[in-house]
């Protein structure tokens, strides 16, 4: 017998709650699928779910997105990236093309592509130009992007890989002062591909509950209901509620794929800082297609605020489930999806752009 | 951009597959599968153009109708806005 979703909040609703339980999910799907059916009105009140460091777009180096936009504009490339990097700001002058849009339309040939399959065709149909492959995302992006390379690119694809691991940033918050959260709900297709042991230290180390959730409201309040019992019951363990698709292991191809054409390094999350062994570079058995080691020279002395969300952006707390949305005081207002200040309202992935789109209109504090 | 898609193998040709879902054909590559045996009919989770992992019949068509209800609500909300 399959529960439903009004099944699982009945349970929830009849757990002795005493205390408020801050649930945190790092999954830029998670929190649309949370947000769309409405989970939060759904819940008990003292249940709170936090959106956390699901966007990769979000924490994109906004020195990533000025090369690229540099790149487009200045060293003659086609300059390919997933649909939503195109609206993502930096910080230049007002002078300046501030996105790969702005750049596009000031002349520069960059295209959305939805596949990395889609990158190789575009440098095969035309091989007299150099592609540059703008690549961002977290492990379910980035092992297709190890499977193109596996699979041989044409010489003239080069990548400029902007790729990161979705656990050293809950790592991080757990291992600092006030982390802000008691439970994890942990995301279902990267837990795909790497498995779902990936957030057993989450359990092991800082015994905390956690359950692995897919994208239908019924995974993710069985997810729910699964992290309130192991914290009332104080037992800890890592939870599948996705056992359909995310297996013990995980795909063991695509992390042996993964291993052979990119190493784990340093990376930096935009308004964060570096977190070590956090993202992906090129293996050495690439570097003839690394775009940071082929086009060089495009970054300018004294840019002023070279890595920061932009002036008076909130995003970084939103990422890291330190404010809602909606207490952002430019939500709303300043920054609303047509006019976006910071990348939590570019990409489908960023939680402020989630919320808005759910019809959440307006910031609880005042510019 | 997380939310992998269900769609169903419609013919195989190397690492190549055509696979369908919801009336749309889409090309995907089976390389991330290649050391499971994928078939013809079977069901996989498509992600940037990518199977990641196969999948059963009932999740599939569960997911497929929790994706309609998910356009349905941002149409509405993008119609609204």
């Amino acid at each position: 017998m399959t529960l439903t979703a009004q099944d699982w909040l009945k349970k929830i609703k009849a757990l002795p709650l005493t205390r408020r339980v801050r649930i945190m999910n790092v999954c830029g799907g998670h929190e649309r699928s949370i947000t769309m059916a409405g989970l939060r009105a759904a819940l008990p009140q003292n249940v709170e779910l936090i959106p956390g460091p699901g966007c990769p777009v979000c924490v994109c180096p906004e020195e990533d997105v000025y090369l690229a936009i540099q790149l487009a504009l200045h060293a003659g490339v086609i300059l390919v990236a997933f649909g939503d990097m195109l609206r993502v700001p930096v910080n230049v002058p007002k002078s300046e093309p501030r996105s790969l849009e702005q750049a596009k339309a000031a002349g520069a040939d960059i295209r959305p592509v939805a596949s990395p399959q889609e990158a190789v065709r575009i440098a095969r149909e035309n091989p007299q130009r150099p592609v540059v492959f703008f690549a961002a995302g977290f492990e379910t992006t980035t092992a297709p992007v190890a499977a193109m390379l596996l699979e041989g690119i044409p010489d003239n694809l080069f990548l400029l890989l902007s790729c990161r691991l979705t656990w050293p940033a809950v790592a991080m918050l757990l291992e600092s002062e006030t982390p802000g959260f008691d439970a994890l709900v942990a995301p279902g297709h990267v837990a795909t591909v790497m498995g779902p042991e990936e957030w057993s230290f989450v359990v092991e180390q800082h015994h905390m509950p956690a359950a692995v959730a897919g994208f239908s409201p019924v995974s993710l309040l069985a997810a729910t209901y699964s992290v309130l019992r192991q914290r009332l019951e104080d037992e800890c363990f890592l939870d599948n509620c996705y056992p359909e698709v995310v297996r013990s292991g995980g795909n063991a191809t695509a992390q042996k794929q993964l291993k052979q054409a990119l190493d784990v390094a340093d990376a930096n999350w935009r308004g964060i800082g570096i977190i070590p062994s956090s993202g992906f570079a090129l293996n050495a058995q690439f570097a003839a297609h690394d775009a940071r080691k082929k086009f060089t020279g495009y970054e300018t002395e004294g840019r002023k605020r070279v890595g920061e969300m932009p002036p008076g952006c909130d995003c970084a707390r939103v990422v890291l489930g330190k404010i809602y949305p909606n207490e952002c005081k430019l939500f709303g207002t300043a920054c609303t999806p047509r006019t976006p200040v910071g990348p939590c309202m570019v990409s489908d992935e960023g939680a402020c752009r989630i919320w808005r789109a759910s019809g959440v209109e307006t910031s609880t504090t005042s510019a | 951009m997380c939310l992998g898609i269900p769609m169903q193998i419609v013919a195989i040709e190397g690492y190549n597959a055509r696979c369908t879902a919801k009336g749309v054909m889409r090309e995907v590559s089976l390389f991330m599968l290649q050391d499971e045996s994928v078939a013809v009919n079977d069901y996989v989770i498509v992600h940037v153009g990518y199977a990641i992992q196969k999948m059963t019949e009932q999740e599939a068509h569960s997911t497929w109708e929790l994706l309609d209800e998910l356009l349905a609500a941002e149409n509405l909300d993008s119609e609204a806005a």
